[in-house]
């Protein structure tokens, strides 16, 4: 078994974030991203600059990449499926539609935006629990399934509906919305993010053990003393929690929690504890790499973060595959 | 899908005529009710942010056609250090260094010219950057620019914050009068029904909403769409066939490909051959030559009328 590489992941989170910092749609000199981050220098606007813009931009980008990464390698533990990801129960949709019917009735306020995103976010997880308890399996994996993907066709047809139905201006801010950015980042979202993170993260290293029992199989792990429906069943249920507070600060930012935690598996050890620590850095790195291209490669306009998220993560993640074979 | 309305327009096509007017169209159009001005005494722009006493801004990074425009037309143009890269007219503004979108501009740029004022086009998606932008402690007006009145009222604002309250009040007057002149010449005339065409797919004609709806009347023409709220609404095509316009009205390249249309062959203006192309730069936005599209609109309406 090789050892997870820890060190080299976080330093090359360290450096996306550096890089970050010190490159934006302007120039600011590396001394005086310095001189702002340490909050000497006189050059005011620098220091607004780095300190107001980038950083909490770079440091909300981490934490959503780890928190995607974190979710998708739960689902995709507790599912043993490699196509689960975090927006599976619905969060997406649900998320969508709630941040779609807000700026629809003409909400504008970005934290308003994403109070309605949350609680769409919620409801769709609520809904899909609740209709495959109706079809008679809320701990079995393959009707949740079923229940999130039929959620979420739901959730785009009222989408679409909304949309088209909105004026130009409703229909171009959803879709920056389902974009994804972090363009917007404050520090009132980093901090709820990152309690999110912390909370929902600790829970689920915590109880990391039955995500690796669960990967034996059902019927092995009731005879190791778990109750596979009901630990699945919480699984969805923080991941998804995880996943719906990324898309309240950040719009959906696809791909990450598919891909990466396939890279972190490839990287790190087969069991859970590792796989989830490596997909937080590895996300983590890879989403703020994207958010540095988004923001620069066509300054001062941007690419939508969760396109490019997936521009630069499919080639990474094509190398890899050949590198396993 | 209108979705992608505002992708389409913002890459330069070579059916720029088209783009254009659509961009001009939609960008003084777009709206949502809910946001307009709060008529009240002290000033707000259209975020409902009270803007403070009258200064005399030195560094103003204007985000919006029309306000640059306004900007220049009241003397403040050297004062202008940033635009949008839609802020084309007048054509001294071109010389003005572009930072960026119009929608959804990097902050970090702006931030980085050194600005005193930003006036920003009120969208939703905007409100976001102004936050940014007024909690780094620059001034930042939102104006949303949809009726006449509006106009107006851009024009006063931007004279309190660029300390030129006598050269606002004096073009707004100026730009009521040429529209009352207008006004008077045509008050008698029969009116048409006419339909403005914004797009095709989905169909959206000027609403009541829009400035432009206001000018046809001014011009001696009748919206077929006036009763719409909104700027620039979805409509049917049933719907538009069964009001019967008399008159249609679009951009120059647009008119053309209606004009040979199969399936627009039926309908009435385009049976009588009454489907009109207007000059888009004078028409398509709200302007200090608003006047100027009046009375352009006027003759093409009414051709041979004259006016004073």
């Amino acid at each position: 078994m090789r050892r997870p590489p820890w060190v080299a992941l976080a330093l090359v989170l360290v450096a996306v974030m550096a890089a970050s910092l010190m490159l934006g749609a302007t120039h600011v000199a590396p001394g005086a991203v310095w001189d702002a981050l340490v909050g000497q220098g006189s050059d005011d606007v620098a220091r607004t600059i780095v300190r107001s813009i980038r950083l909490p931009r770079v440091v909300l980008a981490m934490l959503v990449g780890a928190a995607l990464g974190v979710s998708g390698s739960v689902l995709q533990g507790t599912l043993r499926n490699g196509l689960a990801e975090p927006y599976l129960l619905g969060v997406s949709g649900g998320a969508a539609v709630g941040a779609v019917l807000a700026v629809a009735g003409g909400v504008s306020a970005p934290s308003l935006i994403a109070l309605a995103a949350f609680g769409g976010a919620l409801l769709a997880v609520a809904g899909v629990l609740t209709l495959a308890r109706a079809a008679g399996g809320a701990s079995d994996t393959r009707v949740l399934l079923m229940a999130g993907v039929v959620m979420g066709a739901f959730a785009n047809a009222a989408i679409m509906v909304v949309m088209a139905a909105g004026s130009p201006d409703v229909a171009r801010n959803a879709l920056w919305w389902m974009m994804g950015s972090v363009a917007a980042a404050g520090w009132r979202d980093v901090v709820l993010l990152a309690i999110s993170l912390g909370a929902v993260g600790a829970a689920l290293l915590h109880r990391a053990r039955w995500l690796d029992v669960l990967a034996l199989g059902e019927d092995a792990a009731e005879s190791l003393g778990v109750d596979a429906g009901r630990a699945g069943w919480r699984f969805f249920v923080l991941a998804s929690l995880l996943a719906a507070t990324t898309v309240a600060v950040a719009g959906l930012v696809g791909f990450v929690g598919l891909m990466v935690p396939h890279l972190a598996r490839s990287l790190s050890a087969a069991r859970a504890r590792p796989t989830m620590i490596v997909s937080a850095l590895a996300g983590g790195a890879l989403v703020v790499a994207a958010d540095l291209v988004a923001r620069t490669v066509r300054a001062p306009a941007e690419l939508p973060l969760g396109a490019v998220t997936a521009l630069l993560g499919v080639p990474f993640f094509l190398w890899r595959l050949r590198v396993e074979r | 899908m209108s979705a992608f309305l505002f992708f389409r327009f913002r890459i330069l096509t070579p059916r720029r005529a088209r783009a254009a007017a659509a961009a001009c169209l939609l960008l003084a159009a777009c709206t949502t009710s809910n946001e307009s001005p709060v008529a009240t005494p002290a000033l707000v722009d259209d975020y409902g942010v009270s803007i403070g006493p009258a200064t005399a801004a030195q560094r103003i990074i204007s985000l919006n056609p029309t306000t640059t425009e306004i900007l220049f037309a009241l003397g403040a143009g050297e004062r202008v250090i940033g635009r949008s890269r839609w802020d084309q007219w007048p054509v001294e503004a071109r010389t003005v260094p572009e930072v960026g979108d119009a929608i959804r501009p990097s902050v970090e740029r702006i931030l980085a010219a050194r600005p005193d004022l930003v006036l920003l086009y009120a969208s939703g998606d905007n409100r976001a950057a102004a936050a940014t932008l007024s909690a780094a402690g620059v001034a930042v007006v939102a104006l949303r620019i949809d009726r006449l009145a509006d106009f107006d009222r851009a024009v006063r604002t931007l004279g309190h914050v660029t300390g030129l309250e006598a050269a606002a009040d004096a073009a707004v007057d100026s730009v009521e009068r040429s529209l009352a002149r207008v006004r008077e010449a045509m008050r008698a005339v029969p009116r048409p029904r006419v339909f403005v065409h914004v797009w095709d797919n989905p169909l959206m004609a000027i609403g009541g909403g829009s400035y432009l709806s206001e000018l046809i009347d001014i011009a001696g023409g009748r919206n077929v769409y006036a009763e719409r709220p909104e700027p620039s609404p979805q409509v049917s095509f049933e719907d538009l066939v069964r009001r019967e316009p008399q008159v249609i009205l679009a951009g120059p390249a647009e008119a053309a490909r209606l004009r040979t249309d199969a399936r627009w062959a039926d309908v009435r203006a385009v049976r009588e051959g009454r489907v009109l192309a207007y000059d888009t730069m004078l028409v398509a936005r709200p302007s200090m030559r608003l006047g100027e599209a009046a009375r352009a609109l006027a003759l093409l309406l009414h051709p041979g009328t004259v006016l004073p």
